[in-house]
């Protein structure tokens, strides 16, 4: 073993303290370990709450004598965990188990006539050679054994020798304290995750209320979705930023971009005649009171500029900002096109439907006025390709 | 023992450390590493009994398990399979699977498997 061994280990100990993610964690260990004491195989056996068990989540080693990772586990009953949590057994020395002084404790048991630490033993003896291990070291949180790091025999044989048994014991402890750290982070990303959920899902809600309250346009967000996410499949065969990512980040944005419409009076959502200064204002203002409700989730920032910009002009003559040409992010642009299509094949209090086809010569018209034209182009694809 | 084990599973690091562990039984093995190569390498006569995985990309392992029984309806065949996967354990089982192993798997279950199904046998 490397002389350095203290330097490795130091290293790693400020290493693993940067490591949220656990696999990642253990895969460092198992890494540093490796270098610095040459076994066949090694192997880390992670605590599983949801099954009550123990896991083989990093391995290690030679073809075929390494267990794959995931592969295998040992159940909580298993004589190996036992030994380790057993207070009774704490005669023995819980703090690492090597196969090659299991024969003295047998020793030892046979001469005390305990014929049920004799079975147990063997039992012990029994489960080490099934996934060959040669030590076993424990890994504990105060009364809690979080994992067992394994090594299989070393690469020319030999003992372990006591600094190297010190080595894996130091990190063993550094490694629970840094594992349970990862474990806490994970529980607290899932919980931020479920939070991030129930407010979209509130969000989602407040805007099918809304649409209620515009009789004129029930059923357009669900089209606008969809007209946005053709239009985007489309897209995607031809430009690489359109990704999963980017087209569930389009399907939110579609299904929120009236949300600001929360801000706007009925008499004024509903109006039949032509709207006044002071009322267009309020139509104006709908954007980015949208993009105000979802501003509290960084996250959600994709979403927020599809929201805000679903107005912009190609020609900048648009809201809320005048964005001009490939100034307006694609997301919104996208949402532009579907959102007008939509409003000319729908009636509205101002106005009558107009036909599919002629809805579609008005988008052609304007593309490069009001629309993009790699969106417009998108979209005439899908329309004759039946998909609209 | 004359006849092999057939080992099948997508996961190279499977089917090596299944044969190294029936090695050290003194069992002697076959490995596959997809759908094709079983149904190609499986003989009556050469192979006694059958390891299998249910999950697999290209011919997943229930094809492989009817084709197998097709050509020898006594063959023997045990299904590897992933926790979650009740309903595909169920049609192997119809298919005329020995038994299964669930994965991730107590080795000591294993070993039974194989005393009950292979040593025995």
């Amino acid at each position: 073993m490397k002389r350095d061994y203290r330097h490795d280990l130091e290293k790693t100990a400020r290493q693993m303290i940067l490591v949220h993610r656990v696999d990642t964690l253990i895969r460092l260990i198992l890494r540093t370990i490796m270098k610095n004491i040459r076994v066949k195989h090694s192997g880390i056996f992670l605590y599983d709450k949801y099954k009550d068990e123990y896991v083989i989540r990093v391995s290690k080693g030679r073809r075929g004598i390494k267990i794959p990772e995931g592969f295998a586990k040992i159940k909580k009953d298993n004589s190996l965990i036992r030994y380790f949590t057993d207070k009774e057994l704490s005669s023995f020395d819980q703090d690492f188990l090597l196969y090659n002084r299991i024969n003295y404790y047998l020793k030892y048991s046979r001469s005390k006539g305990r014929s049920d630490l004799v079975d147990f033993l063997e039992d012990l003896k029994g489960q080490l050679s099934l996934f060959q291990a040669k030590a076993c070291i424990p890994g504990f949180f105060r009364n809690d054994l979080i994992g067992i790091l394994f090594l299989g025999a070393k690469e020319g044989g030999g003992v372990f020798r006591p600094e190297e048994l010190g080595f894996l014991s130091v990190l063993a402890s550094d490694v629970v304290m840094a594992i349970r750290n990862a474990w806490l982070f994970e529980d607290l990303n899932k919980q931020l995750d479920k939070n991030k959920k129930l407010f979209l899902n509130t969000v989602i809600a407040f805007a099918t209320a809304i649409e209620a309250k515009d009789k004129y346009t029930s059923g357009h967000t669900e089209r606008v979705v969809k007209y946005s996410l053709i239009i985007a499949d489309i897209l995607s065969k031809t430009d690489p930023g359109v990704s999963a990512e980017f087209i569930e980040n389009l399907r939110v944005a579609a299904l929120l971009h009236d949300i600001g419409k929360i801000g706007i009076p009925e008499e004024i959502l509903n109006k039949k005649g032509i709207l006044t200064g002071k009322e267009r204002e309020f139509i104006f203002k709908h954007p980015l009171i949208g993009a105000n409700i979802l501003s509290p989730i960084g996250e959600f920032k994709e979403i927020i500029i599809g929201i805000k910009h679903h107005h912009e002009r190609y020609d900048g003559k648009g809201y809320p900002s005048g964005l001009k040409r490939e100034e307006t992010p694609l997301i919104a642009a996208i949402i532009a096109v579907a959102d007008s299509y939509d409003a000319m094949t729908t009636d509205r209090p101002y106005k009558k439907a107009l036909s599919k086809d002629d809805a579609l010569k008005e988008i052609k018209r304007n593309s490069g006025k009001q629309f993009n034209p790699r969106v417009v182009g998108a979209f005439v694809e899908a329309f004759e390709g039946n998909k609209i | 023992m004359d006849k092999r084990i057939l080992l099948v599973d997508d996961e190279v690091e499977v089917v090596n450390f299944l044969a190294h562990f029936l090695k050290r039984f003194k069992i002697p093995t076959l490995k596959a590493t997809s759908g094709e190569d079983a149904i190609r390498m499986y003989d009556k006569d050469n192979v006694s009994f059958v390891f299998l995985d249910i999950q697999m990309g290209g011919i997943d392992g229930l094809t492989v398990l009817k084709e197998i029984k097709a050509v020898n309806p006594e063959a023997k065949i045990m299904m590897i399979t992933g926790k979650a996967d009740t309903e595909h354990q169920d049609k192997a089982k119809e298919l005329g699977a020995i038994d299964y192993i669930i994965k991730p798997l107590d080795l000591v279950d294993l070993k039974e498997k194989i005393d009950k199904y292979i040593l025995q046998g």
